[in-house]
């Protein structure tokens, strides 16, 4: 496998030191496409109203504003540069002729003056355009419909049936039941909504994970562990928002850790606990330039998801639906822009063999404008059927995100370069390369399945109790067994 | 599987209409403070003064000795405070007895009085003084076993060898030379997404990280411990109890060891306790056991956990922290055991034997160190280290450690159990107050330190063609059924035990 283009130090020779590689690691600023925005600001700014972001009404058109601005200032700074260069030769071949002499120095005083005065303007003009367009969240597919959650269109059913739901089958009862699961030892030693998986619950962590790495390498996903802390602006980037600024106060939505909260320090970034392994998966991408045979980049990444979920209440944080920490494994692919959508089916094709293998009911829903966040493009969640919860819940999402996440941190490639008879040298610049397109989707999200399994599965005697569990037999396979203290799992 | 006996709220009963509301479970959560044996400290101070000074112990000198003389008057005072008690509750017959007796009832009333005020101040000395003796004695670290060596960690004994014959050192065999040679690993974008020492594993180090847990683990479960997955965060104060310190305070300043999460660090609000991730799934597995009685017959309690051990390294420096020798977050698969006092030294062994299996079958040369007084922290009563055989790094390099630590961490997260009353004619009917039952003894071992492992792994099973390139790995047959397999290319050759060494001919 080649490995995929790096920076100038050869790898081969690469030693790390102890200290903060800070020099490589800091990222340069997002790229975003101020053209696009302004020759489309009446899309651009419908689309931002149906996707319900949180940016300033008016700010596209402020931003097409600035931009012209810029342009503007730009070329008269320019033209400034220009008289001042030429300022030299003036004062020169005045030579001997004092009072000409002087009006060339003042002539060239006020230039430099001019164009300070200028560059000061323009930089402050760049810092408001890229804070603006920083929030201006992504186009949106033609075919995503309209609307907030419940618009959502459903493209494809799987699976049995869906049995009748019924409160016998809520998997906490099931899992207690069991002695599948641990809550209040979570809540001693962490809190609520912690907990430990026990017996077959914990080898069903493990036997669902290598199930759907198994699944995702035969399509061709290079197996990944990632880290789980990450630096809060590689997270900025990849569209997520350690705190949501709509609640006042504004209400944490990752974890940070502390002692790194300095952000004009950049010995101690900001690091936070990452809420999914498209994160980190996203960071190993960041500054890099594929060549094209190098592309599409697909992995599959084990990593943990932490989750403060604040403000979550009700149903949804009992039990294992809505916790703060649980195994996640992640699909994550680098593209061609022309390809994206292509690889967005092939997703979707990975994510529905690996839940047609666990034999539970569930849906791919299209997903609507208002749940698309910043960053996805287009949106499809996988909802399973959950008999105790009585409702669909969702076990996966996938996000094509288009440039979005490639212009922040700097993914790009080399494209073929055209046919044609006298052949162009490719450019050298990267900075006229193309940004790659970006997709990302759960594989496996264990507590989801788990809740799916348990309430999809168990198996009760004539008085009513559950005595075991019915298990797909593609996790056989992975299934280390209980060393035979018990046996409750049938396959099926 | 009989469910261990939980606190008042019957399990049972519970299932099914549990509900964890959204609010911080503070009340079921705060554990009561450590139990400290002070009579065992006043009664032994030379030893426990010897003791914490042979094991580098953080505690002031003469602390011991203070804790003696503060036990010593905290004993008289308590019983100064009582017959106090005692004499004010006679206070209220005299004052009724002294009837129209104005002068008798007056100066019954004074006495009243006057010794209401001693109660109240004796109440307060008592409490300061009860207050300092648990600070004192939080600080002592465990017993030694008699037969742990002494001093520093050269002075460790090896108790047996296994595996084959350790190879030659050799800078080839440097583990990152072979991960970037084979693009198993990833620590350029490791810098760019976290920093530095944080790492990525790739292709086959990630399906090695996968068969090395599923392999522990099924050697594990094989010998009767339950499979666990924890929680990676938790309460400070549950890291304290177990004996860890989430910052070491040797320092000037205090150098951090754990991460601790921000927005959490207020240890008055107890509903933001201060949170920090797990240095080990050891912390997480020990609260599993916290506040809890077990009967006999529930014991020995012995889990598998699987977690990620974080670890800020600070002031690790060198050669330790190139490539995956040290890092600040890796997977590791931990044994725990909870078990009657008396059978603990025979359980450490038990987890010897199991860790002693698990790396036979990885065909390592490995060693089984018993570890000396400097090196067994503050809860160990006896260590086991065991190292591995790295020739890229030219040493023995730690792959697991297992401590017994007897009470200690028992005493502080109340871990007790209910002994089988003794055989007796006339059967006393057994004691319902849990405050006299004894604590019982916990144990922990490394099953599983991914990284580590891996580091073995590569330097010992690089296989390089005739010009010194790498092509390609040899492992262990004992992973070959939890492998996964990477479809696109085969680098890997599987090796039975002691085929390494004729592997490394070229």
């Amino acid at each position: 496998m080649a490995l995929c283009l790096r920076r100038a130090v050869s790898l081969a020779r690469c030693r790390y030191s102890t200290q903060t590689d800070v020099s490589t690691s800091t990222l340069p600023k997002p790229r975003i496409d101020y053209r696009d925005i302004s020759e489309n600001v009446v899309y651009k700014s419908h689309n931002a109203f149906n996707r319900k972001a949180p940016i300033s009404v008016g700010a596209v058109q402020d931003i097409d504003r600035l931009y012209r601005a810029r342009r503007e200032l730009s070329n008269t700074l320019n033209s400034k540069r220009h008289a001042q260069s030429l300022m030299g030769e003036r004062i020169r071949q005045a030579g001997k002729d004092v009072q000409a002499k002087n009006l060339a120095l003042e002539e060239a005083k006020a230039l430099k003056v001019d164009v300070l005065q200028l560059g000061n303007q323009l930089s402050g003009i760049e810092d408001k355009l890229l804070s603006l367009a920083l929030a201006v969240p992504n186009d949106t597919h033609p075919l995503a419909p309209l609307g907030p959650e419940s618009a959502a269109l459903e493209l494809s059913t799987h699976g049995p049936d869906p049995i009748p739901s019924s409160p016998s089958r809520d998997h906490v009862s099931i899992a207690h039941a069991l002695d599948l699961l641990d809550l209040e030892s979570g809540a001693t030693t962490t809190g609520s909504s912690w907990y430990y998986l026990v017996n077959e619950a914990a080898l069903l962590e493990m036997a669902l994970t290598n199930y759907g790495l198994s699944v995702a390498i035969k399509h061709g996903f290079t197996p990944v562990t990632t880290p789980d802390v990450v630096r809060s602006d590689i997270a900025k980037r990849c569209g997520f928002h350690p705190r949501d600024h709509a609640t006042d106060p504004p209400v944490a939505q990752m974890y940070h850790l502390s002692g790194s909260a300095d952000p004009s320090s950049s010995s101690h970034p900001e690091l936070v606990l990452a809420g999914t392994a498209e994160i980190p998966l996203a960071g190993m991408f960041a500054n890099k330039v594929f060549e094209v045979k190098q592309l599409p980049r697909k992995v599959v990444g084990l990593g943990r998801a932490f989750r403060a979920e604040a403000g979550a209440r009700g149903a949804d944080t009992r039990g294992l639906y809505r916790v703060h920490q649980f195994t996640k494994l992640e699909l994550f692919a680098v593209t061609e822009a022309h390809k994206s959508e292509e690889l967005m089916e092939e997703l979707r094709e990975v994510q529905v063999e690996i839940f047609d293998g666990l034999g539970f009911p569930f849906r791919v829903l299209d997903m609507p404008s208002e749940e698309l966040g910043a960053s996805a493009y287009r949106k499809y969640d996988m909802e399973a059927w959950m008999p105790g919860r009585g409702s669909w819940g969702e076990i996966s999402s996938t996000s094509n995100c288009t440039d979005y996440q490639a212009r922040r941190l700097h993914i790009r490639y080399r494209p073929n370069p055209p046919p044609s008879s006298d052949p162009e040298p490719p450019s050298s610049q990267s900075s006229g390369l193309p940004f790659a397109h970006t997709l990302n989707g759960t594989a496996v999200a264990v507590p989801r399945l788990i809740v799916a399994l348990l309430e999809n599965g168990a198996r009760f005697n004539e008085t009513g109790d559950v005595v075991g569990l019915n298990l797909p037999s593609v996790l056989k396979p992975f299934w280390l067994g209980n060393n035979g203290r018990r046996n409750i799992v049938q396959w099926t």
